[in-house]
């Protein structure tokens, strides 16, 4: 298939060769001279190309010296902060959550590079820890300040057997062409009930990216939702670990791209052992020339029995030029289970649009109707009135934009 | 496989055990299993430039062609293996393997009273009668033309005569260098590029054989064409290519049959197959594969990396895709259609068997570039034993393909709880109009079904073979009529075992 020839190294991996040798990580730094970054022969980057799409790496954070405002306000939020990699004073936190900080990354290893990029660069983390609980969303606004840099930060959040809570992640600075690798490393205990909501609003000309591990408990029920609405190139990896009997997961995610915009949600999902179930819903809407990726991976371990695990994505297209593309992958050893994955693509249903249209409604916003009603899926499940307006304003804001 | 029986007359100087091993079936697990001593013309062991010069020497073939086969083996010396299919197997040994074998020639037998007794049991428990057949109630059994290559040789290729009234050039790829030079020149790697992938370079440098056919304009091929391959020698690699034509408004349906002997040490064979189908034209081709997939313990096998492709190259042509994958250690393969006319359609019909360790990683893809075309992709997968099962497909609509359409459904069968079954598709649409539905589904036969057929005095295997033939039941469909007995009994038998 491939010419043999020696990996050339860009711009881009040799700024990342020489910042990760001023940190002292020798061995990530020699994994990137060797492979250099991902190409679309690596299975799991085939459609997000890293060395095409990322030309240059700003240099590495500095402290922020200031702050604006959150790019998204709950109203009750407990709210945390990390700017340019470096974890902020926090006010005092609401009954039973304990917050600290730890050195260095948070993220499992695993044979991924954005994974190593967050272990070998993010300086600290913050940790968080929910003992009962939590009534107010807590809110962790991660954010890159200042001139464009290249910042890695992470979050480790413990969720104590039988805790309930809903956790907020925004991501947004200033606008330069800043490159965030962001890391979450979450552990739902058993029976705990998270809600984990992560928003990219950064500006286009930024590039972003996240890798979210969960760890679910015997009986643990999770539901995340990506939303990738601000990164002229995002990538979410999503990697759910199910290890205890019962554990459920809801992940889910949406990619809002117009024009020149390149937004990647990657799931690699885990069922270990028996009894488990999971319900991946990603949804693409694409413009402009936008591109959207969604890959979702279901993996049943071996002797996982009764697995119920179902994905799906479905994809509209607004524009003639958009590209949707998607490759769900199911990789199962074990036989009594019940597994699939649909996907769809296509664009509006003439019918429907007709169908309004002759009821007297102008057609843009028609259209703005049809897509809220294919969104609600996604926003509806999630119960904080609060959030879920914030999360509304966010797509309906993206419509508009589009008028 | 094929229809021997209909053969009026075999060519005068084939080997009478040459034929005998095309019809055998043999030993209890894999039926084709056997080993035929003939004596055989061989290229000295390994691969070099000499190999390339020698095999196009041996096929008297014109200067043209060796250059072509020395470039392409430049080319390939620059390749390296693809690697990213979920199979795992050993480096093969290139140059511990020999790239042509060729039958010695002696009489060919004459009639059927002739043939081992044994091999029409066998026949029989396949549910082709051969005997039986030629009674039934005055019905006339519909012909069909067979091209058998043994090892890197066609040794025979039947009712050539009838074909050319028509205008339709069936022979074996080795006669159509020789006396159609315009028509391969024309087409030859048209479809497949020769710098295509690692598997196809190589066979553009040493392929041996394979079927050539040409159907002219109007056409419409009056009986089913049929190839028979058949890896005979030790250590022999087959390469084989075919290469089918459909001009304007033909119509013509391929079968394709392929076994090999046991063997503990693992063969290669990688063919290359283009299909051309101009406006209005429609091509069917059908497959059932079962190379010997190695033993129970998952020592020997063929090797089975395959390159087929067709192209829909007029506007309303129309490429089917049928194959069932039953043998083979490692199946590689990837049957695709390229929609290049407006209103071409392509169609994949699958059903994949795995037992044993034998590793299948197998699907389509559908390029769709042409306005209007649509696609389809059926596609079944059995694994059992200590097997991985793999649909690997893509569907892609280009930037023009406007109002492409295409339908895919993968269904996967778990028999056993050691074996694995994947599904990795790729999807990409890149225009609006473009509307793509895709559906894959795994599961196990439930117990509710298992005790149905319990209630109803059917032990374990015969249960799981009725299920599984309801299983694959929508591809089934898609096979002629030829085949269709044949392959349920085929999966009966590649599944037996693989319960209690």
């Amino acid at each position: 298939m491939a010419l043999t020839v020696p990996v050339r190294l860009g711009t881009a991996e040799n700024t990342l060769i020489e910042q990760l040798n001023s940190v002292g990580a020798a061995a990530e730094a020699e994994r990137i001279t060797v492979a250099g970054l991902p190409t679309r022969r690596v299975e799991s980057y085939h459609y997000t190309d890293l060395k095409m799409l990322l030309k240059a790496i700003p240099p590495l954070a500095q402290a922020a010296n200031e702050a604006s405002a959150p790019a998204l306000r709950i109203a009750g939020a407990y709210q945390l902060m990390i700017a340019n990699g470096v974890v902020q004073a926090a006010s005092t936190a609401p009954a039973g959550v304990i917050v600290g900080k730890t050195a260095g990354g948070v993220l499992s290893t695993r044979d991924d590079v954005l994974v190593h990029l967050n272990g070998a660069l993010a300086k600290e983390s913050l940790t968080l820890t929910l003992e009962n609980s939590v009534d107010p969303v807590i809110q962790i606004d991660r954010r890159i300040e200042g001139e464009a840099a290249h910042a890695a930060d992470s979050v480790k959040i413990f969720v104590a057997d039988g805790a309930s809570a809903v956790i907020l992640e925004t991501f947004s600075g200033s606008d330069a062409a800043h490159v965030g690798n962001h890391g979450t490393y979450m552990a739902l205990g058993k029976n705990a009930v998270v809600t984990h909501v992560t928003v990219d609003l950064s500006s286009r000309s930024a590039a972003h990216f996240a890798s979210n591990e969960y760890h679910l408990a015997d009986g643990a029920k999770l539901r995340t939702l990506v939303i990738h609405a601000g990164a002229g190139l995002s990538r979410t990896q999503v990697f759910p670990r199910y290890e205890g009997a019962g554990a459920h997961g809801d992940i889910t995610g949406l990619n809002l791209v117009s024009d020149g915009q390149h937004a990647d949600i990657t799931m690699d999902a885990l069922h270990a052992v028996p009894g488990t179930t999971s319900q991946p819903l990603f949804k693409s809407i694409a413009r402009g020339r936008g591109k959207s990726v969604v890959q979702g991976k279901l993996v049943v371990a071996r002797d996982a029995q009764k697995t119920d695990a179902k994905f799906m994505h479905q994809g509209l297209m607004l524009s003639d030029e958009a590209e949707i593309l998607s490759k769900p992958e199911l990789e199962i050893y074990a036989d009594d289970v019940v597994c699939g994955h649909g996907s769809t693509c296509g664009k509006l249903d003439e019918d429907s649009m007709f169908y309004l249209e002759s009821r007297g409604i102008p057609t843009a916003e028609a259209e703005t109707m049809l897509v809220r009603g294919f969104l609600e899926e996604l926003v509806d499940p999630i119960e904080d009135e609060a959030l879920a307006e914030a999360l509304h304003g966010i797509i309906d804001g993206w419509l508009l934009a589009g008028k | 496989m094929a229809d021997y029986d209909d053969i009026p007359t075999l060519k005068e100087n084939i080997d009478r055990a040459t034929v005998d091993s095309v019809r055998s079936l043999d030993v209890d697990k894999y039926k084709y299993g056997f080993e035929t001593d003939i004596e055989s013309d061989m290229a000295p062991k390994g691969l070099s430039e000499d190999t390339v010069r020698f095999i196009s020497a041996k096929k008297n073939e014109p200067q043209w062609m060796l250059d072509w086969r020395l470039e392409a083996y430049a080319r390939w010396l620059t390749m390296t293996e693809p690697n990213w299919a979920k199979v795992h197997y050993p480096k093969i040994d290139l140059q511990d393997m020999y790239f042509y074998a060729a039958p010695k020639s002696t009489p060919a037998p004459t009639s059927l009273d002739e043939v081992d007794p044994e091999l029409l049991k066998m026949y029989d428990k396949l549910g082709i009668p051969l005997k039986e057949r030629e009674i039934l109630a005055g019905v006339e059994r519909p012909k069909v033309a067979v091209d058998a290559v043994m090892d890197s040789v066609s040794v025979v290729t039947t009712f050539r005569e009838e074909l050319s009234k028509v205008g339709i050039i069936f022979c074996s790829i080795s006669e159509a260098i020789r006396e159609y030079p315009e028509l391969v020149q024309k087409y030859l790697a048209s479809v497949v590029p020769v710098s295509d992938n690692y598997y196809a370079t190589l066979n553009c440098a040493v392929f041996t054989d394979g079927s050539f056919v040409y159907i002219p304009k109007g056409v419409r091929c009056p009986m089913e064409l049929s190839t028979y391959f058949r890896i005979n020698e030790k250590k022999t690699g087959q390469f084989e290519r075919t290469l089918i034509i459909a001009e304007a408004d033909s119509y013509v349906s391929y079968l394709e049959g392929c076994t090999a002997p046991m063997r503990d040490e693992n063969q290669l064979h990688a063919a290359v197959v283009e299909l051309v189908a101009l406006e209005n034209a429609e091509i069917k081709y059908s497959t059932v594969q079962n190379w010997y997939p190695g033993d129970k313990d998952g020592k020997g096998g063929i090797y089975n990396f395959v390159t087929k492709r067709g192209d829909c190259r007029g506007d309303n042509s129309k490429i089917s895709w049928t194959q069932v994958e039953t043998g083979s250690a490692i199946t590689w393969k990837y049957p695709s259609c390229i929609l290049r006319g407006d209103g071409s359609r392509g169609e994949f019909y699958s059903i994949a068997i795995s037992n044993g360790y034998q590793q299948v990683d197998s699907g389509t893809k559908m390029i769709h570039l042409g306005k209007n075309t649509s696609s389809r992709i059926i596609a079944k997968g059995i694994a059992a034993g200590f097997s991985d099962n793999t649909y690997r497909g893509q569907v892609s609509a280009h930037a023009k393909a406007k109002n492409a359409r295409n339908f895919t459904q993968c269904d996967s069968l778990l028999i056993g709880d050691k074996c694995g079954a994947h599904t990795v598709p790729y999807i990409e649409s890149r225009n609006g109009t473009a509307v793509f539905e895709h559906e894959a589904t795994t599961s196990k036969i439930s117990d509710d079904q298992m005790f149905y057929c319990a209630q109803r005095g059917l032990d374990e295997e015969e249960a799981v073979a009725l299920i599984v033939n309801g299983f694959v039941r929508d591809v089934l469909q898609h096979l002629p009529m030829e085949f269709m007995v044949e392959t349920q009994k085929l999966i009966s038998i590649s599944l037996e075992g693989s319960v209690g």
